[in-house]
């Protein structure tokens, strides 16, 4: 094993650690001390700060110039049984984990600063509740990163949910808010059955929780396929794969900058990280690869056909996220993990960028509706530029080709198309976006708008540089985060390049500047899509009626016949006796001078016969 | 002479035990107790332990009868079901039926056993003087004794507490 | 003499006593009944002294006598707190032991 170099002079597992113990003090002293909380702006700075250090342990790591196959283990033996420790606590870097530290903390740096200006008009109280809830978020997800073994990152996985759960509903006196709250929680932890049964499985087979070649080893063919499906239907829940997917939409309803941070960047990427981290298990399971590979490129195409038809800025960019993680998974089932993870990466910056500046956007004319837009460059230059430069990292991103390339080379050619076709909706989509919202003529709304706060407009700029950055230096920079191949100069790359251009081409000449009332053009469409994306809900919710409510009466039957009636039975049955016996004791002397006679008599006739 | 001796020991024992038990009044049960008593130190005189009869009349007589005639006069009978006016009275017997039953099976299985049990005929006298008794209790049964006395003491305190008025 | 009839005599009497204890109303009346069966114990002890040819049957039974003492105190010493606390020396009149 290979040592990871010392950073600032310390052990690097020790750097890793405070990239947690920052924010998990910020959420203490927010969480604790109410004051504090309340004081509103000064929790925040709180928050930040603790953002900023672990941002800087992070990047400090990621440019220690380790080799690829160092490792710095700081854990402590968590469960041990028999002797033997088979769950871990502490932080385990490596080559893995390193470049999502530092993308989790660099986005949250982000959208904690952005925030400042976007949910400024909040009373103090709840401002603090919102920089506690982050801080935990952070805490939560970098827990899941650094996580050596499935236990750790069980544990990180579900605070992550609650967080999500939390910041979802920040705003909870909106009907609307707490049922999406409501909604993401009980469909994400309805997946995670699949971790815990995972794991479950993992223990009982193996006697290890861990990922490493051993375990799998151990787990043999049939054990590893299983263990992989289950934690498949972890990761689909997380990352809104169809047919869970929901969930995703609906989470919008949060702010801004927490749909940037948990609903676009990091958090559902957690799935997708799952996938490669605990990578060895997937490779050893052919068949479920395969239906990740068709799951992920069909969950790809038909997030982005829905995002064709949405009208509200961020539900576009939140099916768009769904295709996006489609395209990860299916990079996966394809065995491209390192294009999955080149990827995921690439991703979080730029869908950062486009929540944090559709924000922008949305702060301005105080609606997320597209139509309520319009015009706005021409008032919001740097961040309907950055919006722009966001656009055209999500069509052209080259870690698109390296997924392409994967799925191409593992001579899938049904998600291949798929995924081809998702890149030219793609295009498409974020071409009509940006039209409808930048060009055009200005709407009611757009007379009055004004560009952000500094506060917000920095965070933008930033990521509009790391996106412009990633993609110019994509070639020099990708190879040395996640150890990418050669990226293929093949035909795949001139075809995506080509149906993005295409796509492009059709949305600007479907939504041109001189803005036909276009919204309405492609209305068959839209309301196909619009049926399409209610169907799997409305889906969702029969088999909820009917799988779920049944089976929740059948258990409610068994519990409440079989094993209370059990219970009921035992209990009716010693009371019932009790108060037989009970009445023995009368509490009248000749009955018990009786007893005593019968006794005596009992004990003559033994004496005298049983000899 | 012996027979005959024995026969209205016997008679007497019986007669007066029945109706001892069975008067409704309390005072004359608890007389006729006393005639049972008697008649039975006068079997201790038939069985040659002349000593014990003497106690029986002592202790018994004097003492236990002349205690409950106290108990039953300084308890107030007039609630419990006697005739009006007659302190001392009992009620009819309660399931008199049930007691026959008991004493009847109880004699019944003592009987039985007696006549199962093949006894030999006793010596016609027996040394009974007070002093080898004497030495008997105070040497082969000291510990015996002693442990009695402790019990009398002990009964005889709990007595005085139990019966003692105690503060309100 | 043979001692059958004595032994009988005895049995017969606690069978009295038993039947007293059995149907007595009043406590008094029960530990009357008591002093019957007891008296009818300490018979059979001399009976039996007289069948063995020593004195350890009558010693026995002057022990007894005690005891039968004893037990008279302690037992009217209760009728009478009986009758303080619930006004009747009825032996159903106390029936806190019910359960």
């Amino acid at each position: 094993m290979v040592a990871f170099p010392p950073v600032f002079g310390m052990s690097a597992a020790v750097v890793g650690l405070a990239t947690i113990v920052a924010p998990l003090a910020a959420f203490l002293l927010l969480g604790l001390l109410r004051p504090l909380r309340a004081t509103g702006t000064p929790a925040a700075a709180v928050a930040i700060v603790a953002a900023l250090v672990s941002t800087a342990c992070a990047f400090a790591l990621v440019f220690a110039g380790a080799p690829r196959e160092a490792v710095a283990d700081l854990t402590v033996p968590w469960l041990v049984s028999a002797g033997q420790t088979w769950a871990t606590l502490g932080v385990y870097l490596d080559a893995t984990s390193v470049p999502m530290l530092a993308v989790v903390t660099l986005v949250g740096l982000c959208v904690q600063v952005y925030s400042l200006g976007y949910l400024h008009d909040e009373p103090k109280e709840s401002f603090g509740r919102y920089y506690a809830f982050h801080s935990l978020f952070l805490v939560a997800m970098l827990l899941l990163v650094v996580a050596k073994d499935l236990l750790q990152l069980f544990v990180g996985w579900e605070l992550v949910g609650l967080a999500s759960y939390l910041l979802i509903g920040f705003w909870w006196q909106k009907p609307s808010a707490a049922r999406a709250a409501v909604k993401a929680f009980w469909l994400t932890k309805l997946a995670d059955i699949g971790l815990g049964a995972a794991i479950v499985v993992l223990y009982v087979q193996t006697h290890a929780l861990d990922w490493s070649p051993a375990t799998v080893q151990a787990l043999g063919p049939a054990g590893a396929t299983l263990v992989a499906a289950l934690l498949f239907v972890a990761v689909m829940g997380k990352s809104a794969q169809f047919p869970l997917h929901v969930w995703l939409p609906d989470a919008m309803e949060g702010p801004t900058p927490v749909s940037a941070l948990l609903h676009a960047a990091t958090m559902v990427a957690a799935g997708v990280y799952l996938l490669v981290r605990a990578w060895p298990i997937f490779d050893a399971a052919p068949d479920v690869r395969l239906a990740m590979a068709w799951i992920g490129a069909f969950t790809g195409l038909f997030a982005s056909v829905v995002a064709c038809a949405q009208t509200d800025i961020k539900k576009v960019l939140a099916y768009s996220t769904c295709a996006q993680l489609g395209y990860m998974v299916a990079a996966a089932g394809a065995g491209a993990i390192d294009a999955a993870y080149a990827h995921l990466i690439g991703h979080a910056a730029f869908k950062a960028l486009l929540f944090l500046g559709a924000g922008c956007l949305i702060h301005a004319v105080h609606s997320n509706e597209l139509a309520d837009m319009g015009g706005l460059l021409r008032r919001l230059k740097f961040s309907g530029g950055a919006f722009i430069v966001g656009a055209l990292a999500l069509g052209l991103y080259p870690s698109k080709e390296l997924v392409l390339a994967g799925v191409g080379h593992a001579g899938l050619q049904g998600p291949l198309v798929l995924l081809l076709a998702a890149a030219g909706l793609t295009a498409f989509y974020m071409t009509r976006s940006v039209l409808l919202a930048l060009f055009g003529p200005a709407s009611a709304h757009a007379d009055h708008a004004h560009e952000a706060p500094a506060s917000m407009l920095a965070p933008v700029l930033l990521l509009a540089l790391l996106s412009v950055a990633g993609f110019a230096l994509f070639d020099s920079v990708a190879p040395v985060l996640v150890a990418v191949r050669e990226r293929p100069h093949s035909w795949l790359g001139h075809i995506a390049h080509g149906l993005a251009l295409a796509g492009f081409a059709v949305g600007f000449a479907l939504y041109g500047p001189r803005r036909r009332d276009a919204l309405a053009l492609p209305g068959v469409r839209a309301g196909l899509a619009f049926v399409r994306a209610a169907a799997v809900d409305r889906a969702f919710q029969a088999a909820y009626r009917m799988g779920l409510l049944a089976f929740s009466r059948s258990v409610a039957w068994v519990d409440r016949y079989l094993i209370d009636g059990v219970m009921n039975l035992s209990a009716f049955a010693s009371q019932s006796g009790a108060e037989r016996a009970r009445r023995i004791q009368t509490g009248k002397t000749y009955d018990y001078l009786t007893a005593v006679v019968a006794g005596l008599l009992l004990l003559a006739v033994a004496s005298v016969y049983a000899r | 002479m012996a027979q005959l001796a024995f026969g209205l020991v016997a008679a007497a024992m019986l007669g007066s035990g029945l109706l001892a038990v069975r008067s409704r009044n309390l005072v004359h049960a608890v007389l006729w107790l006393a005639v049972s008593l008697i008649a039975t130190a006068a079997a201790y005189v038939l069985l040659s332990a002349p000593f014990l009869a003497a106690m029986q009349i002592l202790l018994y007589t004097g003492g236990v009868v002349t205690l409950m005639l106290f108990g039953v006069m300084l308890t107030d009978h007039r609630h419990d079901g006697g005739a009006p006016g007659r302190l001392s009275n009992d009620s009819a017997p309660q399931r008199p039926w049930l007691g026959a039953f008991f004493a009847a099976a109880l004699f019944g299985v003592v009987a039985a056993a007696l006549y199962q049990t093949p006894l030999p005929v006793p010596a016609a006298a027996l040394d009974a003087s007070t002093a080898r008794l004497g030495e008997l209790v105070l040497g082969d049964h000291l510990v015996a004794f002693e442990a009695i006395s402790v019990l009398l003491l002990a009964a005889l305190l709990g007595a005085v507490a139990l019966a003692r008025k105690t503060d309100p | 003499m043979p001692v059958q009839p004595w032994l009988l005599l005895g049995a017969a009497l606690f069978a009295l006593g038993v039947y007293g204890v059995l149907t007595r109303r009043n406590a008094i009346g029960v530990l009357v009944a008591i002093e019957l069966m007891a008296n009818a114990v300490n018979l059979n002890l001399a009976v039996f002294s007289r069948l063995h040819g020593n004195l350890h049957g009558q010693a026995f039974a002057l022990f007894g006598l005690a005891l039968t003492v004893a037990e008279v105190a302690v037992g009217l010493s209760i009728v009478i707190l009986l009758h303080r606390s619930h006004r009747s020396v009825r032996v159903g009149a106390a029936s806190e032991l019910k359960g």
